[in-house]
């Protein structure tokens, strides 16, 4: 039994921590590179570029 | 919220500053703790009268235009905390080249001007840069105005107060002696008032948007705010002994507190230091090269790579202490994942100059924020690499740090804030351009060969200190004495000191350039207008 939030830690940090950081990666970067989300961040990077009025 | 919640919110904040400042300056004890207390006392009663003058004055109409006049007195405490911070900087370094210079007075010596050196340039000058670039970027690519007279006054006046109490406390030796966290309980309750105030004017001027999507660069200002927050709370939990005395003692003991204030000293550099910066350069280097970002994509994937790992990280800076192996570890592994992420980030920015290339020839401010972009890189790979332990046996607790240290605030941190500031200063004064492009040209060359000069001399410093400390004879005893590896320094001092102050007549002129296109003034066109930059091929 894991008493200890340190050897819980410790536990997570050697078995399930590493396959918890890939599949946060793979999220993260399915997530961003999903081809439907393509044209909302084509249109943010010229963000800075268009006309900065202010509008509100 | 109403205006008049906001302003009883406001009212209610400084009030419980005032007080704190009263009860200090009444009760407390000590010249610099006392004179503190008058200094928050005077502040917050200041800002106390303009909130209840504003209470009672009728609702003002709000100009449909963007709030700049905080950015501009941001801009110029900027310059004015970096030209204070590196002459003291450059001080410390003839100071250690020539010790004599010292004078022999307690008030000027290394532990005491080291920390005024480090919080005038890491907060006075670097924080005031975000704070004032921040200002800026969220309400261009919001295309809405700042949400709230009266506070980003108060956010900018409450976070140079900070700063103030933090570089007038060390000459009296008010400091908790935790890096980069040296100001005691009370400047730290005051930056956590304003880092609230900070946080929610920005996180309200966002939800003001035209936009739906949210522009990269506030992604990584935001990370900055939030992340500094909470290591500002944690690492300073601390018990006051007394109000009538400014000394605390930290909640944590042992190796949990060097765990703390590291996990706090390396995320400083990783969210204030870099972070903070990225979102500078993702806003200030597009516009300036009138190019979008490589990949907007990977600047997003980049963002949550860097917030992950980084927190992570911290350990490396404890490698064969009392901390559990397997957090050095960690820490170490984590480090050098930190590496893509970081690259990712330099190639994005190197390559969104793809086409603009010939403006980096011509345009100092570009060619600043494109060297940056080089440093940037080159930092982060010695940070990894520092980060094995292996390698660390060699750098830690030698002039490589320094050097290491010094790469990324000359190189990468004030590079990106010159220009920026260079691209951002006409457009805030609404001036044609910069006063001089000779002058900021002369700034980028000197700024460059003091970080070169600077940085090799303490790489080669490191390594020499690092490598006769370690060599033993044969029957096991050292070869050399310790003040034999301090002789052996004073070259690179020398050097080191050139280096500093080639890089404080830059920022002079820099400074003087800036001051220049305020006051309106534009020097003639006489043809030689770039010089010294290399004239474009015909």
């Amino acid at each position: 039994m894991i008493s200890e939030p340190h050897d819980f830690v410790l536990y997570l940090s050697k078995t399930w921590g590493a396959v918890y950081l890939l599949g946060v990666f793979l999220l993260a970067a399915a997530w961003i590179y999903w081809p439907k989300r393509r044209f909302v961040y084509d249109r943010a990077a010229q963000s800075p570029l268009g006309s900065e009025d202010i509008q509100r | 919220m109403t205006r008049d919640l906001q302003l009883l919110i406001l009212a209610l904040a400084t009030f419980v500053v005032f007080v704190m400042g009263a009860a200090i300056l009444g009760l407390g004890r000590g010249t610099g703790y006392v004179l503190h207390g008058w200094l928050i006392a005077a502040a917050a009663g200041w800002g106390l009268l303009k909130v209840i003058g504003h209470w009672s004055d009728p609702e003002p109409v709000v100009p449909f235009e963007y709030q700049d006049r905080v950015i501009k007195v941001g801009v110029l405490a900027c310059f004015a905390w970096g030209v204070f911070g590196f002459t003291i900087g450059d001080v410390l370094a003839w100071q250690l080249a020539i010790p004599d210079l010292n004078g022999d007075m307690a008030g000027s010596n290394f532990g005491r001007i080291r920390p005024m050196h480090t919080t005038a340039v890491i907060f006075g000058f670097g924080g005031n840069a975000l704070i004032a670039t921040s200002f800026y970027v969220v309400q261009r690519t919001s295309r809405a105005r700042l949400a709230g007279e009266l506070l980003p006054w108060f956010v900018l006046g409450g976070y140079n107060l900070f700063v103030v109490l933090a570089v007038s406390g060390y000459p009296f030796g008010i400091t908790q002696s935790k890096e980069y966290a040296e100001p005691e309980w009370y400047a730290d309750l005051i930056l956590l008032v304003t880092w609230v105030g900070y946080f929610t004017l920005y996180m309200r001027t966002l939800a003001r948007r035209v936009e739906p999507h949210i522009y990269v660069a506030n992604w990584y200002y935001l990370g900055f705010i939030v992340v500094i927050a909470m290591l500002h709370v944690v690492n300073n939990l601390a018990v006051p002994v007394s109000i009538s005395v400014p000394k605390s003692y930290p909640i944590f003991a042992g190796v949990q507190d060097a765990m703390t204030q590291w996990w706090y000293g390396h995320n400083a550099v990783g969210f204030l230091l870099t972070a903070g910066f990225l979102g500078m350069m993702y806003y200030f280097l597009p516009k300036a090269a009138e190019r979008p970002i490589y990949s907007y994509r990977m600047s997003i994937l980049g963002f949550w790579g860097i917030t992950f790992l980084y927190l992570w990280a911290g350990s490396h800076h404890l490698h064969y202490t009392a901390l559990p192996d397997w957090v050095q570890y960690l820490g170490m592994t984590m480090s050098i994942i930190l590496l893509v992420p970081s690259w990712g980030t330099v190639f994005n920015g190197l390559l969104t100059l793809n086409g603009a290339w010939d403006k980096v020839r011509t345009d100092p401010a570009l060619r600043f924020m494109m060297v940056a972009i080089l440093f940037y890189g080159l930092t982060t790979f010695e940070g990894s690499f520092m980060a094995l332990r292996s390698v660390n046996t060699l750098s830690h607790y030698t002039d490589w740090t320094v050097g290491h240290v010094h790469a990324g605030a000359l190189g990468w941190v004030a590079f990106m804030t010159f220009g920026s500031m260079y691209k951002m200063v006409p457009w805030v004064w609404k001036r044609d351009g910069i006063y001089s492009l000779r002058l900021e040209a002369w700034h980028f060359w000197l700024a460059l060969s003091g970080t070169l000069i600077y940085v090799g001399a303490m790489w080669n410093s490191g390594i020499t200190q690092s490598l006769m400390w370690q060599t033993y004879e044969p029957s096991g005893v050292f070869t050399y004495a310790f003040i034999d590896t301090v002789d052996a320094m004073i070259p690179y001092y020398w050097m080191r000191a050139i280096g500093g102050l080639l890089y404080l007549i830059g920022a002079l002129i820099g400074a003087y350039n800036i001051a220049m296109t305020v006051r309106g003034a534009r020097r003639p066109e006489d043809g030689t207008e770039a010089g010294p930059l290399a004239q474009p091929a015909e």
